[in-house]
């Protein structure tokens, strides 16, 4: 058979978001890999411009459904920043809880979304049984699943009672037993190694070649964790734990990886509930930002979430740009899915965790006269739906 | 780590004999947690106007309108405020009730919110 | 009155009337062990704990609008449906049901039937190749390639494997094969092996979970059904349900003594026998991942075929050293 391009995308059941990716396939192996972004562009950046930095906050938080808090807490930390306000130290401690919280359920969402990739439904079902007790947790303590809403300028809106305290603890200890089963499952059973052993490839030299983050990027041996290299919130001196890297490089390793991560996370969630300090949780914030620009991260789920926000001395910022953790793994991506085969495209892709709306950009390319254009909200909000009533998609 | 082969099937026959983990919601439901980020329900006694939700609300799914306004025998002027709701809009984060200085708005357990027409999304509160 | 008896083995039992009820069943207890082994409840609603749910599929898909795509072969794409449901069906008419003496003689079971059945049972696979071909979309082209490969990697050692009791009885008939180990039943253990092998390759000629490579949803959509919608596709899907109820008789019929005593006995029989077969199928769909084309054929071909062969050469010599 010659080749032919398989098109993946923008709709297909491998994908959960859209995106189109086209394959040069050669009968069952991958000869070549493209990829087109910009299908799910909803002007977020944009958006944060004509809002209030506490509408932004809401805002900024639905950039991810998966990696809400991480988004929320980085906006939250760069504005404090430029506010000047340091919050205090309970609230710290809440805001790594709910990261880390935050961490074990999508981790467990990962490991079951892997399962799927590669048939195992029973591997799903079950990781996804045991992450409604994250959810419960995540509920309780906040009052939503998805959405937490937890962070704020100045520290966390809600603290947490006794009662809440044990329970956690209760539900934080029964995945603590159940984890290791998944870890061994996945080890040890002879399809699905099989399925994960050996591919998509990404050795260590090429994952600081290509930028990886996050546990793809640790599966490939780099230690890299903004948590340990450029503490944040609680971490630092305050909370103990070890970065979790592993030398293999493949899919394996990367599932490996996420396992002992949770682990890690359990022992994090249970520290900060055992040494919540005492005192208030928040402190108050100016509505208005002074002059001025920062740059914030925090590691989120899947790798390094970035935020830079310039501020004009209003209540509304000047300019906030997100880079969630995935738009750094797509070249990995494509590097990993080369020379591989047909059937592995669905769970190489889905190793890194990819989250397409997070990573979504619209570029305007500046006519050869140089007549540059400046959108705001509205324009853009136009362009949007022109675009969709020219496609003859009603709205 | 060595290769078994069926390695899941003890786990798995094992569950043969368990309560399933599902529940068949429609007839059967599990209730949410106290504290629960519901729909806001707001009192309209408490509301001193301030419009302090409407400037927070990240999605202008509310407002707040005057309804009335009386003096006293005492030369008191007390005016009353409704607010209008748009449920279609709300984005549940609750940044009413916490911007509130009278503590006028709450969240309630209401999780239940679909509904064929948009128009019984619009609630309003006087 | 051989007339009469002609219509009742084709349209009620085992034929169309009896396959279809039985294979909706049967579907039924897979996806709810499926769902129990996964901690779930699997259909509830239609019939008492969702035992009309396959009924109701399948009548809501009868329902649906129909598609042919514009750059499908037309007449294939047609045809191959009812090609491979008639396949099946005849395949159901040959299980040894009505046989339960030499003086009680069926006519659907002569001589060489075993030969006759694997190759009916061997046929959707053809029709699914040529659905993906007809279809002229790029994922079904590679379901339909992804088809027949699957097909030169289970078929050799599902034939090696129903060679042994074939070759253990000396017939080549499903009804004296059974009649055979009804009466030395201990020669059943014999055959452990060549049974493990036609289990796997039956889950594999049904492309379940590990071997449902075909039509893999995450890596090629529907595989070779990628374009089939509405009663076509109903078609299918019972075809896929009658194959693993005929499957799993003629596996029962062979390695589990078939379904001796009269007709409700034999009936009973029947059904219990087939639904071991089922569970077997819905445990081992349920504690494996998906493996990959050529994962699967150098499997075949290192596993199963071997194993199938070694079984054969068990049954020769045993069979030599007892006469």
């Amino acid at each position: 058979m010659s080749t032919f391009i398989l098109p993946v995308g923008p709709q297909h059941p491998a994908l959960k978001e859209p995106t189109s990716f086209r394959f040069m396939v050669d009968g069952e192996t991958v000869v070549d890999a493209d990829l087109r972004l910009g299908y799910n562009h909803r002007g977020i950046e944009k958006g944060c411009e004509e809002r209030t930095y506490i509408q932004d906050l809401y805002l900024l938080e639905r950039v991810c459904g998966i990696c809400s808090n991480v988004h929320m807490t980085v906006f939250a930390q760069g504005v404090e920043k430029l506010m000047g306000i340091e919050p205090p130290k309970r609230g710290l401690f809440i805001r790594c809880l709910m990261g880390e919280l935050e961490r074990v359920h999508s981790h467990l969402l990962w490991l079951g979304v892997a399962g799927h990739e590669v048939g195992f439904d029973t591997f799903f079902m079950y990781t996804w049984r045991d992450r409604e007790i994250v959810e419960d947790i995540l509920e309780m303590i906040s009052g939503n699943r998805v959405n937490y809403g937890m962070q704020t300028f100045g520290g966390v809106r809600r603290d947490l009672d006794e009662m809440q305290i044990k329970k956690a603890l209760d539900g934080i200890a029964a995945l603590k037993a159940r984890t290791p089963y998944y870890l061994n499952i996945g080890a040890s059973e002879p399809t699905l190694v099989a399925r994960i052993a050996g591919v998509g490839v990404l050795p260590k030299a090429k994952a600081l070649e290509l930028n990886a983050a996050g546990p793809t990027t640790r599966a490939s041996g780099v230690d890299f964790d903004v948590r340990k290299d450029d503490p944040y919130a609680g971490f630092g001196e305050h909370i103990p734990f070890n970065i979790v890297t592993d030398e293999g490089g493949d899919v394996l390793a990367r599932v490996v990886v996420r396992a002992k991560e949770l682990m890690e996370s359990y022992n994090i969630c249970e520290y900060i509930l055992k040494n919540l300090p005492a005192g208030d949780i928040r402190v108050k914030a100016p509505r208005k930002v002074p002059e001025g620009e920062v740059v914030s991260r925090a590691e989120a789920q899947r790798g390094e979430c970035i935020h830079y926000i310039r501020s004009n001395g209003t209540d509304k910022p000047d300019r906030v740009k997100v880079r969630a953790p995935t738009l750094a793994n797509w070249p990995a991506t494509l590097y990993m899915l080369r020379g591989g085969y047909v059937a592995d495209i669905p769970i190489v892709m889905a190793a890194i965790d990819p989250c397409l709306s997070c990573t979504d950009r619209m570029a305007i390319i500046t006519d050869p006269k140089g007549n540059e254009k400046v959108w705001n909200w509205e324009t853009l909000r136009q362009y949007g739906i022109d675009f969709y009533r020219k496609r003859g998609i009603k709205l | 780590m060595s290769l078994r082969l069926g390695a899941m099937l003890p786990e798995v026959l094992k569950h043969l004999f368990k309560k399933p983990a599902t529940v068949q919601y429609p007839f059967e439901k599990i209730g949410v947690p106290k504290g629960f980020r519901g729909r806001p329900v707001m009192d309209p006694n408490l509301c001193i106007g301030c419009q302090m939700c409407v400037k927070d609300c990240p999605s202008e799914a509310l407002e707040i309108h005057k309804e009335s306004e009386a003096t006293d025998e005492a030369g008191k002027v007390s005016k009353k405020f409704s607010m209008t709701f748009y449920l279609d809009r709300c984005s549940h984060c609750a940044q009413c009730a916490e911007i509130c200085p009278k503590k006028a708005i709450h969240m309630n357990s209401e999780f239940e919110d679909a509904a064929f027409d948009r128009g019984a999304l619009k609630i309003v509160y006087k | 009155m051989d007339i009469l008896k002609i219509f009742l083995y084709l349209l009620v039992y085992p034929g169309l009337l009896f396959l279809f009820v039985y294979s909706t069943f049967v579907e039924w207890i897979d996806r709810k062990l499926y769902a129990k082994f996964q901690n779930r409840m699997g259909p509830m609603y239609t019939g008492s704990h969702g035992i009309l749910q396959p009924i109701a599929d399948f009548v809501k898909l009868m329902a649906k609008e129909d598609i042919v795509p514009d750059k499908a072969d037309k007449k294939l794409f047609n045809a191959v449906p009812i090609l491979a449901l008639t396949s099946v069906l005849t395949a159901g008419l040959l299980l040894p049901v009505w046989h339960f003496s030499d003086a009680f003689q069926s006519a659907t079971s002569f001589q060489g039937d075993l030969i006759v059945i694997a190759y009916l049972l061997a046929l959707p696979s053809f029709a699914y190749f040529l659905a993906g071909w007809a279809s002229a979309s790029m994922y079904s082209a590679i379901g339909g390639v992804r088809v027949l490969t699957l097909l030169f990697a289970y078929e050799v050692p599902m034939f090696l494997a129903i060679l042994s009791p074939a070759v253990m009885a000396g017939s080549w008939r499903m009804a004296e094969i059974a009649a055979y180990y009804q009466a030395n039943p201990w020669y059943l253990l014999i055959n452990v092996f060549a049974f493990a092998v036609a289990v796997v390759a039956l889950q594999a000629k049904l492309e379940r979970v590990p071997f449902d490579i075909p039509h893999a949803e995450t890596e090629v959509v529907g595989g070779a059904f990628t374009e089939y919608s509405g009663r076509k596709l109903a078609m299918f899907r019972l075809l896929a349900d009658i194959q693993m109820v005929v499957g799993a008789g003629m596996i029962a019929a062979l390695f589990l003594g078939g379904f001796p005593g009269g007709l409700i006995p034999g009936f009973i029989w029947f059904v219990v026998k087939t639904l071991i077969v089922v569970f077997i199928l819905a445990a081992m769909r349920s504690v494996t991942a998906r493996l990959r084309i050529d994962q699967m054929v150098s499997f075949s071909w290192k596993w199963l075929a071997p194993l199938a062969l070694l079984q054969l050469v068990i049954v020769i010599f045993l069979k030599g050293y007892l006469q």
